[in-house]
């Protein structure tokens, strides 16, 4: 077994911390990611996800407990938290409202030109992660605020992937978009994690985005991790989700409601694909 | 470390729900107390009465359970303000005046002269600009945005026969308040994302215009945030029949208690008493004539 790529330990985080507003949003979590792998981190609001996916690339630093990502020690001042954001790139929450730049390509090619590349190498960069993100080449002039919220939301992403992270950590990405956005989205995602075999990291609240999606999962509430595992076994527990406010995603939950019934079902069935068979062997 | 918490030093304009006794005042007295004893500390020239105002302030935050560290924290931000208002303060004082007056030459290079009334007077200012910022923290810690709005609001009421917008004028102090901590989330956000794209953001190194040279790229998307906000909340307003305040009334109507006229009698006496002793006589009786 490989190193694994993050590994979090035993992270405690207070906001504001000194002030009579502090809140805790970290109590003691463990978190690790492999390469190559799909974690999902799942939890209702105010769980701490963002907080914790703020600390795998050194936003935030280990009040309590240890975080090493890729061999580094990110209690340590000496580490160059430049080169940490570079190989593990973050997509926070709404990232359309981050876009700044007046054209598309110039906005892509901030990270890339941050890293001091050559103009060169910027210029493939931004065309590739353009293409990975969905946005051909006649967007590299287009104005960034004449752009939809979905298409920001893309360029957003692009200005990610330039960084070509070994690492992706997504917080909420697929958040407020709408059906067909989420769809296009998501498929941009899979192929890009298909196609690079880089781990990524996603968070959201929702676990039907996650079903199909992750490898294993974390469930945080209240600044702790209450579930973790394969992703199928954390979803079939779905009395235990029901506990934190997380409804488990349809097929499961109907799965698992059928085997309440008396029949002979697996609950451990993520996807209306897989479920088919399932269904049909009952009804035999 | 905190790289990005650009909250966390700002103690004052935050509201502190500690329930104390000072919160549960009608809110036109915890206005109008902050209000006069920082007026009165305006009027202080001298350093011992400064003294006891800055003590005042002290004593009521503890009062309204406000951690008097947490208040002191929220200085740190303003010091260099304060170190060049010090300077100017000690720059321009008529010394040689005051020494042919008869204060202490405390030192002297060539024409320049410092004497120890400039000093003094230098260690009044800033003890009352702590103060003055201290009482500020005081009020926006026991008053939230509601409670000054309606305070504003019943206060200039009277005025609404002189065609005063009162309303308006209390709503626009809302907003203006309200606005500031979002500014500073939004601003927080935008720090963060742009150093996860390798933005050298979140350290205070580099000399001072390296640092500026980094924060350009963060202005367009904070106005263009706080255009956004604004406009969202025009439009919330609207969506829920706003009409301005004609015709309007009120879920609070604020009504003076009797304790609220004692401790409106407390803030006159002893905004008065400071003032007072500043101008007339106690305390230039003990005063150490330089």
């Amino acid at each position: 077994m490989h190193q694994p790529l993050i590994e979090v330990q035993d992270l405690h985080y207070t906001y504001m911390r000194g002030t009579p507003l502090e809140t805790t949003a970290l109590r003691g979590v463990c978190f690790t990611v492999r390469a190559g792998e799909v974690v999902g981190v799942i939890g209702p609001t105010g769980s701490g996800k963002s907080t914790l996916l703020q600390h795998l690339n050194g936003l935030l630093r280990p009040q309590r407990g240890s975080v090493h990502v890729l061999g580094q020690d990110l209690a340590d001042p000496r580490v160059d938290l430049r080169e940490v954001r570079r190989r593990v790139a973050l997509l926070f929450q709404n990232p359309e409202d981050q876009v700044f730049e007046r054209y598309v390509a110039d906005d892509v090619a901030f990270g890339p030109l941050n890293l001091g590349l050559s103009r060169e190498e910027v210029r493939a960069r931004v065309r590739r992660a353009m293409e990975a993100a969905g946005l051909s080449p006649s967007f590299e002039n287009r104005l960034t605020f004449a752009l939809s919220a979905g298409e920001r939301r893309r360029v957003a992403l692009a200005g990610v992937l330039a960084l070509e992270p070994e690492v992706l950590v997504l917080d909420e990405p697929l958040a407020g978009l709408d059906p067909r956005g989420r769809r296009e989205l998501l498929a941009l995602l899979q192929e890009w994690h298909r196609r690079e075999r880089r781990a990524v990291v996603w968070a959201s609240h929702s676990m039907e985005e996650l079903a199909g999606l992750a490898d294993r999962v974390y469930v945080l509430a209240e600044g702790r991790v209450v579930l973790e595992g394969p992703t199928r076994q954390v979803f079939a527990q779905s009395d235990v989700l029901a506990r934190w406010g997380l409804e488990a995603p349809i097929v499961p939950q109907v799965l698992g409601e059928l085997a309440r019934a008396g029949l002979p079902v697996r609950s451990d069935v993520l996807t209306l694909e897989e479920a088919l068979p399932v269904l049909e062997e009952v009804l035999r | 470390m905190s790289d990005f918490e650009v909250l966390r030093f700002l103690s004052f304009g935050r509201y502190l729900p500690t329930g104390s006794v000072l919160h549960r005042l009608d809110p036109r007295v915890r206005l109008t107390g902050a209000v006069l004893f920082i007026l009165a500390l305006m009027l202080c020239s001298h350093p011992a009465t400064a003294l006891l105002g800055l003590g005042l302030a002290l004593v009521l935050l503890v009062a309204a359970r406000i951690p008097p560290g947490y208040a002191l924290r929220g200085l740190r931000p303003l010091l260099p303000l304060f170190a060049f208002v010090l300077a100017l303060q000690i720059l321009f004082y008529p010394h040689a005046a005051a020494i042919a007056a008869g204060s202490i030459e405390v030192w002297r290079w060539g024409p320049f002269l410092i004497s120890a009334a400039g000093l003094l007077d230098a260690a009044a200012i800033s003890i009352r600009m702590v103060a003055i910022v201290l009482f500020l923290t005081l009020l926006t810690g026991i008053a939230d945005t509601t409670d000054l709005v309606h305070a504003v609001e019943g206060m200039l009421r009277p005025f609404q026969r002189l065609h005063l917008p009162a309303h308006e004028l209390a709503l626009v102090t809302a907003l203006t308040m309200r606005f500031i901590p979002l500014l500073g989330q939004e601003l927080e956000r935008l720090m963060k994302a742009q150093a996860a794209r390798g933005a050298d953001l979140g350290h205070g190194r580099g000399n001072f215009f390296a640092r500026i040279r980094r924060m350009l790229p963060l202005f367009i998307p904070l106005f263009l945030a706080a255009l956004r906000r604004a406009e969202e909340l025009a439009l919330a307003m609207e969506a829920r029949g706003y009409v301005g305040g004609r015709g309007r009334t009120y879920l609070v109507r604020l009504q003076m208690r009797p304790a609220d006229f004692l401790a409106l009698a407390l803030v006159l006496g002893l905004a008065a008493l400071l003032v007072f002793l500043d101008r007339g006589g106690v305390v230039y009786g003990l005063t150490f004539r330089l």
